[in-house]
């Protein structure tokens, strides 16, 4: 079962996985993406390239199973990322190569709606499906819950509440 | 004192809170000595029922012992050691007069809201949100029982806490969900969810004296627990039997059980393929608040003039209703928020005569401290959970 967001979304992402795909998008982005979209050569492949190996950069940095030192607390990452999307969407408007021609202004939308979709469903306590600490749980609890499960004795008298009782 | 108060979705928090106070003459402050988690209690750790805020105390399954009293209280008095039943009621409207408790016209102060949703209000719960009143709820040291001299039940005897504890809600509502098949003795009960009411609602199916009751569940466990303890006398287990609808016919010779008792409700786990991922889909974004493949095979298994009762909590609408089979095959749907203080007395004299051992269904007694630990643990069903018992 995944977590659920503040707003009631699933969030099936974990941090584990959130780190595999910060690492998957920044090598994409620096490498194969530009050629792969058609922007080689052009500022759109400039500004994906920095966002990609920003990207990458601060994945390093974040405190989570992927990171390598752990500076930069997990939420603070996310903010990053939702900041650094919409940052890297505005980009082509605010340098006016929108104006250039589709190529220059898509990839960049894309990419923030990857990034967003993305947010929208990672846990933000990036503990993903159980939060509680089951050993807590089993060293506090009073009952034995594979006795009461498996005992053979029936708890409960059949046809004692019937009509006929 | 200490409470478990609602942070948010999938976060709930033991804090320190101001005591209640005696507000109403006919109120009663009790001390808590056990309360439990309720499954319907995770429909609100998973943000599913609306008007939650921060900072609510949960719980609404408790009982303790009286430690103040209203003045026009006359029927309780300090020191006495009381069940309280979740549904709040005045005693003195129309629904109260006709047992209907769940529907008091009176005691809930934001009535307004319930109208808008269900056409009429509902009573107020203890813990249940704003739109069933706003209270307070028990899973805390102490907790205000407005209307005390109709609620609470008198415990006079020896009985242990885990014995009585769960007349508060899920022995009559699973009792209540047995009683709506009208047994009368040599009937199949098909019982979806083998959770705490669904085990109460075996229980109680066996007590009437059906002759088979068939349990389904997709944990192993619960099921094991309900052929063991509660005298299913047949599981499915939806994670292997590809078709439950099938299943229950080829259980029943062709026909169909002769009553199916839904005690699952809103989030139901198991689906088809598609059907399954559309309705997560249109519950998280809030374009149906229900999602329901247990209600929608309960109708599809139950025989032509069966009895459909549903006792699994739903909030608001469910899509792809299949009101095709319900008219068609002349079914009868009987449902409800239970009546608790109808079936409170007979109840006690069942467990008082040694006919059903509720503690069978205890597989956590907690400090109140481990709350979220253990909703975590009930929610994920870790640990072989069942039913969490806390203890302040």
């Amino acid at each position: 079962m995944s977590g659920k967001s503040s707003a009631g979304f699933p969030r099936p992402i974990d941090s584990t996985l959130h780190g595999a795909t910060d690492y998957t998008v920044g090598a994409t982005l620096t490498t194969l993406f530009p050629r792969l979209a058609g922007i080689e050569g052009t500022p759109a492949a400039r500004q994906v390239r920095t966002a990609g190996a920003i990207h990458a950069g601060y994945s390093t940095l974040t405190d989570y199973p992927l990171g390598v030192v752990k500076l930069l607390p997990y939420k603070a990452h996310l903010a990053i990322d939702a900041v650094g999307a919409l940052a890297l969407a505005a980009t082509p408007f605010i340098t006016g190569q929108f104006r250039k021609g589709r190529d220059q202004w898509l990839p960049h939308l894309a990419l923030c709606a990857f990034e967003l979709a993305s947010l929208a469903l990672s846990d933000p306590t990036g503990k993903g499906d159980y939060k509680g600490d089951v050993d807590a749980v089993r060293r506090s609890n009073m009952e034995d819950p594979h006795r009461k499960i498996h005992d053979p004795t029936p708890a409960v008298k059949a046809g004692a509440a019937s009509s006929s009782a | 004192m200490r409470a478990t108060v609602w942070s948010g979705r999938n976060t709930v928090q033991v804090e320190n809170v101001p005591d209640p106070t005696i507000l109403n003459d006919r109120d009663a402050i009790v001390k808590i000595t056990s309360t439990a988690i309720c499954g319907s209690d995770l429909h609100l750790y998973d943000g599913y029922i609306p008007t939650m805020k921060k900072g609510d105390i949960l719980g609404h399954e408790f009982m303790g012992e009286i430690v103040d009293v209203g003045r026009a209280v006359s029927t309780l008095q300090v020191g006495d050691r009381v069940v309280v039943p979740f549904p709040i009621a005045c005693g003195n409207c129309w629904a109260c007069r006709h047992e209907l408790y769940a529907a008091c016209e009176n005691s809930n102060p934001n009535a307004g809201l319930a109208e808008k949703i269900f056409g009429h209000p509902a009573a107020g719960i203890f813990g249940y949100s704003h739109l069933t009143g706003g209270y307070a709820g028990g899973q805390a040291e102490y907790a205000r029982v407005p209307f005390a001299d109709v609620g609470p039940i008198k415990i006079e005897d020896d009985l242990t806490d885990e014995q009585v504890l769960f007349l508060s809600d899920i022995f009559p509502t699973g009792y209540m969900g047995a009683e709506f098949c009208e047994i009368g003795g040599g009937e199949v009960i098909a019982v979806f969810g083998a959770g705490p009411v669904g085990q109460f609602a075996i229980a109680s199916a066996v007590m009437l004296g059906a002759e088979r009751v068939i349990a389904i569940d997709h944990v192993a466990y619960r099921l094991e627990m309900a052929r063991n303890r509660a005298g299913a006398t047949d599981t499915i287990n939806l994670e292997a039997d590809a078709d439950v609808v099938e299943q229950l016919k080829e259980l029943t010779g062709g026909r169909g059980p002769d009553a199916v008792i839904d005690a699952v409700g809103m989030e139901g786990e198991y689906g088809h393929g598609a059907l399954k991922a559309a309705e997560r889909l249109k519950q998280a974004t809030r374009s149906e608040t229900d999602r329901g493949p247990a209600l929608r095979d309960a109708i599809l298994a139950c025989r032509p003039g069966g009895i459909v009762s549903v006792i699994g909590v739903y909030g608001g609408l469910m899509d792809k209703f299949p009101t095709g089979a319900l008219m068609n095959k002349g079914l009868s749907i009987k449902a409800g928020q239970c009546h608790v203080q109808r079936y409170m007395k007979p109840l006690l004299d069942h467990i008082r005569a040694g006919n059903i051992d509720p503690t069978f269904v205890v597989t956590h007694r907690l400090g109140l401290d481990e709350a979220a630990n253990g909703y975590e643990t009930f929610k994920h069903k870790e640990d072989e959970c069942v039913k969490v018992v806390l203890r302040p």
